[in-house]
């Protein structure tokens, strides 16, 4: 009944003929769903901060004061973009997991043109899509493009005891961030775990050096891995529009924030589009079940039941939550619960593929069926036609202003030691950024120095408190209550130069200190000599060191297991 | 009999995925401000906004 196509499906095996027009269909998804963000510049949204040549810094290799949030990805961004550079690998990173994950879909889809290009929309269009390109979250979009390929390697190493040799390289690629190394961890134990103790541990061992940079980081933050419980409140998953949030978050919606939400989620469309998707999964799941790969199933349902069970949880008890992440180090990862969606889209896509080739095959002509899968594939597009082009022009990419070209390149002439940057606050909304676009202050990545920014984090008007001890301190002299005073205090900090943005309606307090450079609405000021501050530990520098040496040597082990395999297929 | 159901099943299917295309750019673009994360305005930098 499967046919050739689905027995190779069924080993995890993934003929090419499976993925060739989803992939380009995906493609041709992607590129619409981007638009200007494909275009010149930097695409600068929220959490989303690319520059030209980002420093390989402590903090992008976990040695640094500030928790480990961008480890490993922002090290990967710092050696890949002295290659290719920022502005290209920035498009590469939107554009390749959208197409990945159309395409993974359509694999774990099983049989049939309409069933995989409907799953590969489904997986492509939709709002957690969306929200997270919106909210700059793009190590999770990179998991979540992953996501397929890891559920189809896992289940092929399930069903013929051999580790392929593109699980290392899979798992690498999805464990770029925390969340999205849980996710890709899931779905590798939920794919390729049986009642064998010896799979076990090798799944424990590739899932333990696929995420090392950021657990032996985040282990040696322990003292300040804690997160504030009022961050769980604010970040919980939320309803959108119309929808109560059951049915949003089954619609694989329900960012926290309502600023990233495109309107017709909001309104009768987003509606449509959820019972559409609901009525189109129940079909697949009731007439179309049975033509999804076995082997696959159980996987599939599993992250479902994972991600979906994790979003509810958190949105349903927040004060829990709130107590986990304040107490226990670490835990500040169940903020934001809505992330664990990404588990729940391939069943989603599989079924809802599923149940458009059920649909489609109830039909008695061929020009019938053509129309109607044409129809089902576009659905997802028709019904939130707002994140098409760049999400509306929302992503579109900017340039930087010439101020910071200059700043950057008179920098290394200014007086060594760490910078501040004032205005102290996280984000920024500059009009150059697409007339004022929130984002993560730029500056802190785009200047070749050590940059203190700010990590507390203002919603609806509240402070959340951030966890990076030296920010504190600098937040604590600039409130000393004179010049003079704020100037002793951040050279007690360590800060030698403070680089001062002049954004209308946002006063910077006055510091001592001499101008020794300015360049249209930025300016440098010298606080002279701070007090040097000490290197991280020596025994952090050898945990460091070790866990990055791992961790590149993972995907040497998918090169030996190719190497190995082809002698002793060339030896029979 | 197929060559009834094609173009009825084609204007129907076609008819209402256009209807909602229609619905959802006008929607998009008649929007509130405060749901648009290209205009959010915030003299203290909002991260971001829960919904109500």
């Amino acid at each position: 009944m499967v046919g050739r196509v689905g027995a190779a499906l069924a080993r995890g095996r993934v003929p090419a003929r499976a993925t060739l027009w989803p992939a380009a269909w995906s493609l041709l998804l992607a590129v619409l769903l981007l638009g200007g963000a494909l275009g010149h510049g930097y695409v600068l949204s929220y959490d989303m901060v690319w520059v030209p040549d980002l420093a390989l810094g402590r903090d992008a290799l976990g040695t640094g004061t500030a928790l480990p949030r961008a480890v490993p990805s922002d090290a990967v961004v710092a050696v890949l973009d002295e290659v290719l550079g920022g502005m290209l690998l920035q498009k590469l990173v939107l554009l390749v997991p959208l197409v990945a994950v159309g395409a993974g879909a359509a694999a774990l889809a099983g049989r049939g043109t309409p069933a995989r290009l409907v799953a590969a929309t489904v997986a492509v269009w939709n709002p957690f899509v969306v929200e997270r390109l919106a909210i700059g979250h793009w190590p999770l979009l990179i998991g979540y493009g992953v996501l397929p390929w890891v559920l189809l390697a896992a289940t092929s190493w399930r069903t013929s005891g051999t580790l392929p040799a593109r699980v290392p390289l899979l798992l690498l690629l999805g464990s770029l961030s925390a969340t999205t190394g849980l996710v890709s961890a899931v779905a590798l134990l939920a794919g390729a775990g049986t009642s064998r103790a010896r799979r076990w541990w090798a799944m424990g061992a590739l899932v333990l050096v696929a995420n090392l940079p950021w657990l032996a980081a985040g282990l040696l933050h322990a003292a300040d891995a804690t997160s504030s419980a009022t961050g769980a409140d604010v970040f919980a998953p939320s309803h959108e529009g119309l929808l109560p949030a059951p049915l949003t978050f089954l619609s694989l919606g329900g960012i926290w924030n309502a600023g990233v939400v495109p309107p017709t989620r909001t309104g009768v469309l987003g509606v449509v589009a959820t019972v559409a998707l609901l009525v189109l999964a129940g079909t697949g799941a009731v007439r179309g079940w049975s033509r999804v790969p076995e082997p696959l199933r159980r996987p599939l349902v599993a992250c479902w039941a994972v991600g979906l069970g994790l979003t509810l949880a958190t949105w349903a008890a927040p004060a829990a939550t709130g107590w986990l992440a304040s107490t226990v180090p670490g835990a500040g990862l169940l903020r934001d619960g809505s992330r664990a969606l990404a588990l729940a889209a391939p069943l989603a896509a599989v079924l809802a593929g599923r149940g458009a080739a059920a649909v489609v095959g109830l039909l008695p002509d061929a020009l019938s069926r053509a129309m109607i899968a044409f129809a089902c594939a576009v659905a997802p597009v028709a019904l939130m036609p707002d994140a098409a082009l760049g999400l509306a022009g929302r992503l579109s990419a900017v340039d930087y202003p010439t101020s910071y070209v200059a700043l950057a390149d008179a920098l290394p002439a200014l007086p060594p030691g760490d910078a501040v940057l004032l205005p102290f606050a996280s984000y920024r909304a500059p009009d150059w950024n697409d007339g004022g676009r929130p984002v993560l202050a730029p500056l802190g990545r785009y200047l070749p120095r050590r940059v203190v920014v700010e990590d507390r984090l203002v919603v609806d008007g509240r402070a959340i408190a951030g966890e990076d001890p030296r920010a504190t301190t600098v937040r604590e002299a600039l409130a000393a209550p004179t010049s003079a005073g704020r100037a002793a205090g951040l050279r007690a900090a360590g800060i030698r130069l403070l680089v001062v943005e002049d954004l209308p309606g946002h006063p910077v307090p006055d510091v001592t200190g001499r101008e020794v450079w300015r360049g249209g609405d930025l300016r440098v000021v010298d606080l002279g000599a701070g007090r040097a501050v000490p290197g991280p530990p020596r025994a952090w520098t050898l945990v460091m060191g070790a866990s990055w040496a791992a961790w590149c040597a993972l995907p040497l082990l998918g090169g030996v297991l190719v190497v190995r395999r082809s002698r002793s297929k060339s030896s029979r | 009999m197929g060559s009834i159901v094609a173009p009825i099943v084609s204007c129907i299917v076609g008819g209402g995925l256009a209807v909602a295309t229609l619905m959802g750019v006008v929607t998009s673009q008649t929007s509130a401000p405060e749901q648009s994360p290209g205009n959010i305005q915030s003299p203290d930098f909002n991260y971001g906004i829960t919904a109500e």
